[in-house]
């Protein structure tokens, strides 16, 4: 009984954390947080206000170009693109960079949509209830930051 | 074996876990099971990293995209865990109460089961003889 807590040792952690090894974990973990919080904040207000006078249905568009962007862009790799990977992929270096070319402008739309979409269906006509166009807003905002983190917060460097 | 101490500790917690969940549904004064919804997220949560490892033949601790794809699958279903119950207390469905010890199990259990891989999981030797 006596000396039982001598066995405890505290800070003792064997975890060899490498901060640069781990980059990649950490932006894959934190794009995820950012694009499954937008799609529940959407679900949400979709889910308090299913009437389509408080939130016209139309409006999730934007969210789902949003994440049709993030796949396009996540789809081809930096390596593909500079053109310095080994297998040429479908379409090659110059397909690669018409796919990034239209997934970014995908992307910038449906965030400058959700813009829009809360001003000019929302703010401006004065409606009861602004929560809806908030959460495209924020929903879409997510998702595009989800899809810049998840892009280009890792890196493709194999060797350090 | 990493030790039977470590399965013992980590099934206690899944247990005390799964008790928060239960304890948010059966009370008398919450009496809903809606909660239990979230049971599907803990079963699909180890399943991305699971594939993934399989996939990938190589297990050198360079960037791996299949590995990344399977973190990011994850914190989204570990996401819409905690997500689900908030947004069932939001509609009256549940409630907040009923959310907060839901959320607790959640919290309780993922530790839990990321308890699982770095305990029995990692190593270059993760082989599926371990079944």
């Amino acid at each position: 009984m006596s000396g039982f807590l001598d066995g405890i040792r505290c800070g003792d952690c064997e975890c060899n954390v490498d901060w640069g090894e781990r980059r990649n974990t950490i932006a894959s973990i934190a794009a995820g947080v950012l694009f499954f919080t937008g799609w529940w904040i959407i679900i949400d207000a979709a889910v308090i206000y299913p009437e389509e006078e408080n939130f016209h249905h139309a409006y999730h568009t934007c969210g789902v170009i949003a994440t049709v962007a993030f796949l396009m862009i996540n789809a081809v790799s930096n390596g593909q693109v500079r053109g310095d990977s080994y297998s040429e992929g479908c379409m090659g270096q110059t397909g690669a960079r018409v796919w990034l070319f239209i997934g970014f402008m995908l992307a910038f739309g449906s965030l400058i949509a959700s813009m829009w979409i809360l001003f000019g269906g929302f703010v401006v006509p004065q409606k009861h209830v602004v929560y809806p166009g908030i959460a495209i807003f924020f929903q879409n905002a997510f998702i595009f930051f989800g899809g810049l983190v998840f892009k280009f917060g890792r890196t493709e460097d194999l060797w350090q | 074996m990493a030790g039977i101490k470590a399965l013992v500790g980590l099934s206690f917690s899944g247990a005390i876990g799964l008790t928060f969940l239960l304890l948010g549904c059966a009370l008398e004064q919450y009496g809903v099971y809606w909660p239990l919804f979230v049971l599907i997220f803990y079963v699909l949560s180890p399943i991305p990293t699971f594939i993934a490892r399989r996939l990938s033949d190589d297990t050198d601790s360079s960037s791996n995209a299949c590995r990344e794809l399977a973190y990011f699958l994850t914190t989204g279903i570990v996401v819409s865990a905690f997500g689900l119950p908030i947004i069932l207390a939001r509609k009256s469905a549940i409630a907040w109460g009923a959310c907060g010890l839901v959320m607790t199990g959640n919290a309780v259990i993922f530790l839990t089961i990321l308890g699982f891989f770095v305990v029995f999981g990692g190593g270059d030797d993760f082989s599926w003889e371990q079944w």
